[in-house]
């Protein structure tokens, strides 16, 4: 199989009557395994909403989505929760870390989802931080990182569980100018070595441009 | 599972980092165990005088009653004296009762006389000696119903005694009793006597099973009244009082309640980001179902046990040491009598797990059916 995500004229629009909003009309998109795809587009045109459906948070209105080459309709919602656990990283745009959680158990929150003991989930969020530089702060609490180690922590929670697809909502938003460049870099290379497929928002041209592919978004799409 | 018991325990234990929602938490946790430790108190206290007043009925009261089920009298024949050797650790006495009037020269009242072998001469009760001002020494005249004819009609057979000693009554006991061998009232006594035989056990730990253990052993005429039908007005009394009192002191745990369902609702709130991100994570409905019903559970169960562990250590520690005293005359006690039972405590922790649970259930079900996307805008 060599698509990972599959869509056919994908519909999401929010609110009704007068004041409903369509973000996507009949939006189509292929992202071939190993492929790593930027989106980009002024705000409000339904990037993140096309990352939410993607990430199975969110349902489409009308047209049909596989993923792996499975129609997602036909998922139940236990299913679909167990996609987003172990076949799909998430990285938002603020961090979204669990403050009452130290950075390790933050990362090792989807193994222990999936069930894994406490002892092994935390054993391989403490070697993945580790192998992000971050095997210092493994043990400090969100409120107690800088920006870009948030943002690494948050990079490695989404990939802890060994996901095939990453999505990742305007990852460098928040960040300046060098620490936005350096999480791309750690990005790309995880995207490279782990052989991911990646679907990309950002508002960052030049990041964009160098991802495999850019997907273009416009009041129209 | 191994997620939601951390996540739950960290929101639990990990409070500090978030003061208010800690704040709430023990609120909710305090009221809890303020009402458990109310209601294990309040169970104390009526076990304490309840028990008192059953071992009072046990030690002063009839075991069982061997009454006639047609006619005045007892059926003859050797059976009681057979029923006297079987069971030797029973006390068997046969009383003959009728009803006379009781006349001295502070007023006359209704009696009930009693024809007793163990009788020591004429022996009045506490509340004939009160209600007729009379003493050991004093004379007291009976009437009887029965007639005897004289120049001037008939007239009721009436027989000037001297009492020679004021027993007890049992406490619930209201009824004014006049005892004496039957040689010596055998002529007081008319139509509507009636005879029973009254056993006690030695032991007043057995009263429950004297009825039961000479049912066979009696004939065919004779009805044995156990001693829980004897005394089952009182007894059901006092089940009513315990369970009426218990239902009203258990609304303080239904109000701690209400107020664990307000902070878990604030709570799921407080958390909803944190729920869209955990629910992004792969965390099914079902699971942050279970979360926050552990929390609820975590809060209002843990509170209801140690409530219910500070209510039944408070009780014990004051009955040990008598510190609520009550007024001597008036009470069989010298002070307020607390008894924790194991059922008691059951009863009062089985009521904060439920209470706990049902507070629990609406906060759960909407955090486990709010929208992820909302709650990732939220954060």
């Amino acid at each position: 199989m060599s698509e990972v995500v599959r869509a056919v004229g994908l519909v999401k629009g929010y609110g009704e009557g007068a004041r409903r909003v369509e973000v996507l009309r009949g939006l189509d998109l292929v992202v071939a395994r190993g492929e790593m795809l930027a989106v980009v587009g002024p705000s409000g045109v339904g990037k993140s909403t096309l990352l939410h459906l993607l990430g199975l948070l969110d349902r489409p209105e009308a047209g049909e989505l596989h993923l792996f080459g499975r129609a997602v309709a036909t998922l139940s919602a236990g299913e679909r929760a167990r996609w987003r656990n172990e076949k799909i990283g998430f990285v938002f745009q603020f961090h979204a870390l669990l403050p009452e959680f130290s950075l390790e158990e933050n990362v090792a929150m989807p193994r222990l989802i999936a069930g894994e003991s406490h002892r092994q989930a935390l054993g391989a969020a403490r070697q993945l931080l580790a192998s992000l530089g971050l095997a210092e702060r493994c043990r400090h609490f969100p409120d107690e990182l800088s920006g870009g180690e948030q943002q690494r922590g948050a990079v490695a929670r989404a990939l802890v569980g060994g996901p095939e697809l990453l999505l990742a909502d305007e990852p460098t938003g928040n960040l300046d100018a060098a620490a936005a460049e350096a999480l791309f870099d750690l990005l790309r290379a995880i995207h490279l070595s782990r052989g991911l497929s990646s679907v990309i928002v950002t508002h960052n041209e030049a990041l964009a441009g160098r991802c495999d592919r850019v997907l273009r978004l416009g009041r129209a799409a | 599972m191994r997620a939601t018991g951390l996540i739950a325990g960290r929101y639990l234990l990990g409070l500090k980092r978030r003061t208010h929602v800690a704040a709430v938490s023990a609120i909710s946790f305090l009221a809890m165990a303020l009402g458990a430790a109310a209601l294990t108190l309040t169970l104390a206290l009526l076990e304490g005088f309840q028990s008192t007043i059953r071992t009072e009925l046990r030690e002063s009261g009839v075991h069982a009653r061997l009454r006639p089920r047609r006619g005045g009298a007892l059926p003859g024949g050797p059976w009681l004296a057979e029923l006297r050797q079987r069971h030797p650790e029973l006390e068997v006495r046969v009383v003959t009762t009728a009803t006379v009037w009781a006349v001295s020269e502070n007023g006359a009242v209704p009696a009930a006389l009693e024809l007793d072998d163990a009788a020591a001469g004429v022996e009045i009760n506490r509340v004939l000696a009160a209600r007729l001002v009379l003493g050991a020494g004093s004379r007291v005249t009976v009437a009887s119903p029965r007639t005897s004819l004289t120049p001037l009609g008939p007239l009721p057979v009436r027989r000037t005694l001297t009492v020679t000693e004021v027993t007890s009554s049992r406490p619930t006991d209201e009824r004014a009793v006049i005892r004496m061998r039957p040689a010596a009232g055998a002529a007081l006594v008319g139509d509507g006597a009636v005879q029973f035989a009254e056993l006690r056990a030695r032991d007043s730990r057995r009263a429950w099973e004297v009825a039961s253990s000479v049912q066979g052993e009696v004939p065919e005429g004779v009805e044995v009244v156990s001693f829980q039908a004897l005394n089952r007005p009182l007894l059901a009394a006092l089940q009513l009082e315990r369970a009426m009192i218990g239902l009203g002191v258990a609304l303080v745990i239904v109000v701690a309640a209400l107020n664990l369902l307000c902070n878990l609702a604030l709570l799921a709130a407080e958390k909803r980001a944190d729920v869209a991100i955990l629910s992004a994570l792969g965390l099914e409905p079902r699971a942050i179902f279970r979360l926050f019903l552990l929390l609820g559970l975590g809060i209002g169960a843990l509170g209801g046990v140690v409530g219910t562990g500070v209510g039944g250590a408070l009780a014990t520690l004051l009955d040990r040491t008598r510190l609520l005293p009550l007024p001597r005359g008036v009470f069989l006690l010298s002070h307020v009598p607390f008894r924790v039972t194991a059922g008691a405590v059951a009863v009062v922790i089985a009521i904060s797990v439920t209470a706990a649970l049902f507070a629990s259930l609406a906060p759960a079900r909407a955090a486990a059916r709010r929208d992820v996307l909302e709650g990732l805008r939220y954060e």
